[in-house]
């Protein structure tokens, strides 16, 4: 099993965030999140991958030699004075890759950014930012992604490239943990969807979810 | 660890560079300094070499504060601190990668202080001059690694500068205190019977002692709460 939680509690001071949380997430599998406003759903995320540390329960993530955990949150990760491609390099650069410019520009490609590889990222729109933040994350091909709302402010056609490239990440074994508002039309895109409510975790089928 | 200490080290300076207001800032700042304390001499007045050295070495602090706000903040615009914390590296690279990238900036800045100290304050390079790069050195190691330290305890916090520099200056008092005896003892002879050579001892001792606590106390400052 990639990512299993047991019993995985949160307080933010006295008030309970999330209460017993419980699921398994195999490779190749993909878990929606779902949940109303400050239901906790970031605060689930940001345990998965380490970044806060549960009040009580466990986290085990079962990753082989070199497998790392990708985080896409709200918040796009760029430097805005780098070009798109030198963000990109830097951050390949730190996760261990010497990637080639070539390489690099097929990723940018794929997500729609080629033409603006050289431009400064200050200038991307949201949505633009949105897709190299992806790309970040893409580029190390993580074995567990986790990805909070990363279709917020995107158009029709960033959507669906981000769809493509997480389904595609998806076959290519990683396991995937989804938050999402809109849990009618992305749980096509997803095996399981879990609920969380009043800090409880409630899983059920994606197909009885769309 | 130091690979991707290097990798952002050098993503700051050519961030810093690109943005102009991280150096520049401290740098104003340090010369504003020296510049005030040469109006406070009378026209016949000559400053000791020990005030003077003790101008210089405030303008540095007051620098080092800037230059390692600067350097942080570069990862508070776009959420990039908690993606850092997920790169596959001991988290104290980046404490030493802030760092190296502070000192860079600080001997820069230094570049440019000596001269305005020698010329503002009216001084020679009569003493052990041959010490001066290894004093900038030392004493800019433990500068360096204190501020990569209380970079990060003051990042994301109200009044983060003031906090920064609250919490700095009495950590650093024994470190200033060499570097600016030893300051003092380039820009003029030292007496024969001071023992200069224990205050470099001193500068070391601090360095290993910051760079001790740099290493321990950083994963547990800096994380991915917002």
């Amino acid at each position: 099993m990639l990512l299993r939680l047991e019993n995985i509690a949160k307080f933010y001071g006295e008030r309970p965030v999330i209460r017993g949380a419980s699921l398994e997430l195999a490779a190749g599998r993909t878990l929606l999140l779902t949940g109303g406003n400050g239901a906790g759903k970031t605060t689930l995320l940001k345990i998965m991958a380490g970044l806060i540390r549960p009040d009580s329960g466990r986290l085990t993530l079962e990753l082989a030699e070199g497998e790392q955990v990708g985080y896409l949150g709200h918040r796009t990760c760029i430097y805005p004075e780098l070009s798109g491609l030198e963000n990109l390099f830097f951050w390949a650069r730190l996760h261990g890759l010497k990637p080639g410019r070539a390489a690099l520009l097929e990723l940018m490609e794929r997500l729609g950014l080629l033409p603006f590889a050289d431009e400064r990222a200050g200038i991307y729109s949201r949505g633009m930012a949105q897709r190299l933040n992806l790309a970040r994350v893409l580029l190390f091909r993580p074995a567990l992604l986790l990805l909070d709302e990363p279709a917020t402010g995107l158009d029709t056609r960033s959507r669906q490239t981000l769809e493509e490239e997480i389904a595609r990440a998806g076959k290519a074994g990683a396991g995937i943990v989804w938050i999402s508002h809109r849990p009618e039309e992305d749980a096509a895109m997803a095996d399981e969807v879990a609920l969380l409510e009043n800090g409880r975790l409630s899983l059920r089928p994606a197909k009885a979810a769309a | 660890m130091i690979r991707p200490a290097l990798i952002l080290a050098r993503k700051d300076l050519t961030l810093l560079c690109l943005r102009g207001n991280g150096l520049s800032q401290a740098l104003l700042l340090g010369l504003l300094l020296i510049f005030i304390f040469s109006l406070a001499r009378g026209l016949a007045e000559l400053f000791s070499a020990q005030t003077a050295a003790t101008v210089f070495w405030v303008s540095t602090l007051f620098c080092q504060v800037l230059i390692f706000n600067a350097l942080y903040a570069l990862e508070e615009d776009n959420g990039q601190r908690q993606v850092l914390l997920l790169i596959p590296a001991p988290v104290q690279s980046i404490w030493l990668g802030k760092a190296l990238a502070g000192l860079a900036l600080l001997l820069a800045a230094q570049a440019v202080f000596v001269p305005a100290v020698l010329i503002f304050l009216d001084q020679g390079l009569e003493g052990r001059t041959e010490w001066a790069p290894g004093l900038l050195i030392l004493a800019d190691l433990g500068l360096a690694a204190a501020g990569s330290l209380l970079g990060a305890i003051a990042q994301g916090r109200a009044a983060k500068e003031s906090l920064l520099s609250l919490i700095l200056f009495p950590l650093l008092l024994p470190l200033l205190l060499a570097a600016i005896r030893l300051g003092a003892g380039i820009l003029s002879e030292p007496p024969a019977q001071e023992d200069l050579a224990s205050w470099f001892r001193i500068l070391i001792g601090f360095d290993c002692l910051f760079a001790a606590a740099g290493l321990v106390l950083f994963p547990f400052i800096y994380n991915a709460q917002e």
